[in-house]
């Protein structure tokens, strides 16, 4: 799959092998022409609209792509992407680019569409979100291409947690409060929210720990009572994990991260140790706290009940979701056609929030049912991909690894997706590739560049195992 | 350690399974998003994309004609016209109609039909399945055209009645549900709402008045019923076998010369009563308190509540048009079904108390009895049409059986005889039609304090064969005999003897 038959080109310059990637070639070409075919059909209904409303005759040349220079922008860095690799010779996944690649064009389809001024520090939200996309192709590249060793993620696990919970606590302190949820961190000039990158550390934190104590904890229990718990050293983790997660939904008041941390981590333990005990022990802990935070806490009893009822009150509390499910009726099954859709009245469009929380809705609409499945068997064919590198990976570090960055994609879209859909209550996370934002974009990135890296078996060999713990090695000997 | 497997190698085992499950599992969970897209953008597509609130229907309003509502007859009640700027407006051809029909107004939104059927007017299409095949339908817009079952002439004659006083009409065909006036007084000028020129005076000015002309009092006002309600306390002590027609309770008697006491607390039965024990049909005729608080009390809070449930209390009705929420108690009481106390269900056992009725829901209490035990779904939109989907009309709906036929048709004879029996005459004079058997139960709501009752009646003819049944409400208007009876009386002559709204 990941380029086995290809044979290596002639070197071009010393120590520089290229490698043809035909595979990704072909459904780049087929992702671009997808998107060349979504602007025209954007631009065309733009330029139409327009001709109505002034009660023009339809413009010369209505036919032709929104933006052009913007989608060339775009296809440009994609096609770079994949030529970069094809000259680094790698033999890496070659279907992850091209599926990433199309969604992040349905993003900048979507952004264009969008009223400019819902985000405008660097010439309007299209603008910013091309930019954003072409720094995260960037960053899956070099990390595609240039990342040779995982150790430097698996020898430092705590200090990698270390940063994670820093990057916690400095939100608390300096964050800045946005729509009633503390998220966003500003340094200086830049501006972020750290859950993104929390989400990577997590995983890499996750998959060293387990990995170093699969055995034990795979092989070990403590009984209590007709309940198998996992060793009990080893709960403590898992306990400071739930309490992390309660402390996200407690301080920062985000709900979606801590369902996504709390959710990938329980399916990360059941990869590890193929226990489906633990997890129906952590869904306990899990229903336990969410019935405590819904009775403690406004903010969540709030969003249960609208989800609950959101035509209880539609002008007010429940207006977001309603008018997003009014966005997918609208839609029905073909879709209104891009830019097509979102009917403005008095000036605004009908979903708040809707480049950030609701892409799905309001693609939803233009796309129609056939889009949104389109862009759910996306996700899927990324997670595929991602679990199927886990598979075969090397060693238990890298399969670990792997699978986490392929749960924290998926697990995430599942999550907004969702709330969208009113299938769950809606949280505040983004929807991967789709929704604006560069914290997003870029923290997305990295786990598709590190998931293309991975993807690389005949690089480097995993690193010896290193020395047993001391208890382990006691096991060891019991078990003998 | 107890379960340590011996000599296993305990670190080999792949993990490759288990990523096949998690991936299996989260194939399920996308194919749960896959089903839940369907369900909004198929299954409820249709209902998401007309309702009046949804921005596609209010943006469309702006642009589209609306279509025409007119009513039973074919006289137009609604329809549009272009002001100096060439913006088209929609003019109403009488007041007489204005709750029901509402307004549309680009600057105060919608009420009444024009708010329910937005989506009808304007022409929205509803099914996702039917777009499949025209998607590229260069006019997607049809808009549809109202038939109302209600008769303009039969809602002027029911207003005309009631004068200057405040109150409400409401008469239906029991036997389809179709509803034939549904008058509120005083009524508004929706045209001078939905006229851009007139829009913000004459919004200020009906908000501005006390006696609240923008409130539908047949729908949304919440009226003490008084004796209307023993109809209620009937159906219920038949249908849950508590007592029988002939069902003679031994307190009354006593009741009757000295007032019953119930926990203490005394009632007393009113004026112009014949001390004597009643059986269903003389306590109806008789309008006897005392029977019907020891009726309540033998059919129990549970079952009074339950019944009345069945008849449409204690939620919103099933009708095009927003209904407040009748009542028999506030509950939260812990005797049964909500009540506090014996007190307070042996007062609510003759409609005063804690309970609290719309007009349109009494209408339906009395077609129910009308129709055999059958409640009928009431309706006001008799048929959509339109230039591409020609006349769909509106099938009569069943909401469901409340009551057995025979019980049904013992109270049908207890209403008869409150109307036409020697002792009914003094209470429900003016209600009878000469030639036509008639039945009906009149109410005078006492509301405490010095002001006048609520004057009530409920009704429907002809007994032996109803074809409309009627409810009538007025405001501080004295007793029930001497009001609202004759004003159903002469309404419901005016239908069937002299063709009105026919």
């Amino acid at each position: 799959m990941t380029g086995a038959t290809a044979r290596p080109l002639p070197a071009i310059v010393p120590g520089l092998r290229p490698r043809p990637r035909w595979r990704e070639l072909q459904l780049l070409v087929l992702a671009a022409i997808a998107l060349f075919v979504g602007s025209v059909s954007l631009g065309a209904t733009v330029r139409a609209r327009a001709a109505v409303a002034a009660d023009a005759p339809l413009p010369e040349g209505a036919l032709a792509p929104h933006d052009l220079t913007a989608l060339l922008v775009y296809l440009g860095a994609l096609f770079a992407a994949h030529l970069i690799q094809v000259l680094a010779g790698r033999r890496t996944d070659q279907v992850l680019l091209p599926a990433v690649g199309l969604l992040g064009g349905l993003s900048l389809l979507l952004m264009q569409r969008l009223p400019q001024s819902l985000a405008g520090q660097l010439g309007g939200l299209a603008q910013t979100q091309l930019i954003w996309l072409v720094l995260a192709l960037g960053v899956i590249t070099v990390l595609a291409v240039g990342v040779r060793s995982d150790s430097w993620l698996r020898l430092y696990k705590y200090t990698w947690a270390a940063v994670g919970v820093g990057l916690l606590v400095l939100t608390f302190i300096f964050g800045r409060d946005v729509n009633g949820a503390r998220l966003t961190l500003d340094l200086g000039p830049i501006s972020g929210q750290p859950s993104e990158l929390l989400k990577v550390i997590l995983v890499v934190f996750l998959a060293g720990y387990l990995s170093e104590f699969r055995p034990l904890l795979v092989e070990q229990s403590t009984r209590l009572g007709p309940l198998r718990l996992p060793p009990l050293p080893y709960l403590a983790p898992m306990v400071a994990m739930w309490a992390i997660a309660l402390g996200i939904v407690v301080i920062q008041r985000d709900l979606g991260a801590a369902l996504l941390f709390f959710a990938v981590f329980l399916t990360l333990l059941y990869v590890a140790t193929a226990r489906a005990s633990y997890v129906v022990i952590g869904l306990g802990l899990f229903i336990a706290g969410s019935a405590v935070m819904y009775r403690l806490f406004g903010h969540v009893a709030q969003r249960v009940d609208i989800w609950l009822d959101p035509f209880a009150d539609p002008q007010g509390a429940g207006y977001q979701v309603v008018q997003a499910l009014y966005a997918f009726g609208r839609g029905g099954i073909l879709g209104t056609g891009l830019g097509n859709g979102l009917p403005v009245v008095g000036g605004r469009l009908p979903i708040p929030e809707i480049h950030t929380d609701f892409p799905l809705a309001a693609l939803g609409e233009e796309l129609g049912l056939i889009g949104v499945l389109a862009i759910l068997g996306l996700y899927l064919v990324v997670i595929e991909r991602g679990l199927r590198i886990a598979a075969s990976a090397a060693d238990d570090f890298r399969a670990l690894l792997a699978a986490g960055l392929s749960l924290v994609v998926g697990v995430q879209a599942f999550i907004i997706a969702a709330g969208n859909l009113k299938l769950i209550p809606l949280t505040g996370i983004t929807l991967p590739f789709i929704s604006y934002g560069g914290s997003s974009l870029l923290a997305n990135a990295l786990v598709v560049g590190l998931l293309l890296a991975l993807s690389d078996r005949g690089v480097e060999p995993p690193p010896p195992r290193p020395p047993r713990s001391r208890l382990a090695r006691i096991v060891d000997r019991g078990a003998r | 350690m107890s379960d340590l497997p011996i000599g296993r190698p305990i670190t080999r085992r792949p993990v490759g399974a288990n990523i096949t499950a998690v991936g299996v599992g989260l194939a399920l969970a996308f194919g749960v998003l896959a089903g839940g897209a369907g369900w909004w953008q198929v299954v409820e597509a249709g209902r998401l994309t007309t309702a009046p609130d949804n921005p596609l229907v209010i943006a469309t309003a702006r642009t589209a004609l609306r279509g025409q509502v007119v009513d039973r007859a074919g006289i137009v009640l609604a329809s549009n016209e272009r002001d100096a700027n060439g913006e088209v407006f929609r003019v109403y051809a009488d007041q007489a109609v204005s709750h029901v029909v509402g307004y549309a107004s680009l600057l105060f939104g919608s009420a009444g039909l024009e708010r329910t059927y937005a989506a009808d007017l304007v022409g929205l299409r509803r099914d996702p399945v039917a777009d499949l095949l025209r998607k590229f339908d260069p006019t997607p817009a049809d808009p549809q055209d109202l038939t109302l079952t209600l008769s303009l002439d039969l809602q002027r004659a029911a207003l005309a009645g009631l004068g200057a006083d405040r109150g409400a009409v409401v008469m239906l065909d029991p036997r389809t549900g179709g509803i034939l006036a549904l008058a509120s007084s005083p009524v508004y000028d929706a045209g001078g709402i939905a006229n851009p020129a007139t829009s913000r005076a004459t919004w200020a000015a009906l908000n501005a008045d006390p006696v609240q002309p923008l409130l539908p009092r047949a729908t949304l006002g919440r009226y003490v019923p008084g004796s209307v309600f023993k109809i209620v306390t009937a159906i219920a002590g038949l249908g849950s076998d508590a007592f029988a027609p002939d069902t003679i309770f031994p307190e009354q008697e006593a009741g009757e010369r000295d007032g019953l006491v119930v926990s203490g607390f005394r009632i007393r039965e009113h004026a112009g009563v014949p001390v004597r024990s009643y059986d269903l049909a003389g306590a109806t005729e008789v309008s006897s308190n005392i029977y019907y608080a020891l009726a309540a009390l033998a059919v129990g809070g549970d079952e009074l509540s339950d019944w009345a449930g069945r008849l449409g209390f204690d939620a919103a009705l099933p009708f095009e048009l927003p209904t407040a929420v009748s009542q028999v108690t506030n509950g939260g009481g812990d005797f049964g079904g909500g009540f506090k106390d014996a007190v307070e269900l042996a007062n609510a056992g003759y409609g005063q108390a804690e309970t609290f009725v719309t007009p349109l829901q009494m209408a339906l209490v009395a077609a129910t009895v009308a129709n055999d035990g059958v409640l009928m779904r009431p309706h006001l939109v008799a048929s959509f049409s339109s230039a591409e989907g020609g006349v769909r009309p509106v099938r009569p709906d069943e909401v469901r059986r409340v009551l057995g036929a025979d019980d049904a048709a013992a109270i049908v004879a207890a209403m008869r005889q409150a109307v036409e029996g020697t002792l009914g005459r003094q209470f429900t004079s003016g209600a009878a039609i000469q030639g036509i058997p008639t039945a009906g139960k009149s109410g005078t709501a006492e509301l405490g304090g010095t002001g006048e009752p609520h004057s009530w009646f409920i009704g429907f003819a002809p007994a032996d064969d109803p074809q409309i049944a009627i409810a009538v409400l007025v405001e501080r208007g004295g007793r029930g005999g001497a009001r609202a009876a004759p004003l159903a009386g002469a309404l419901m002559r005016a239908y069937l003897v002299d063709g009105v709204g026919r």
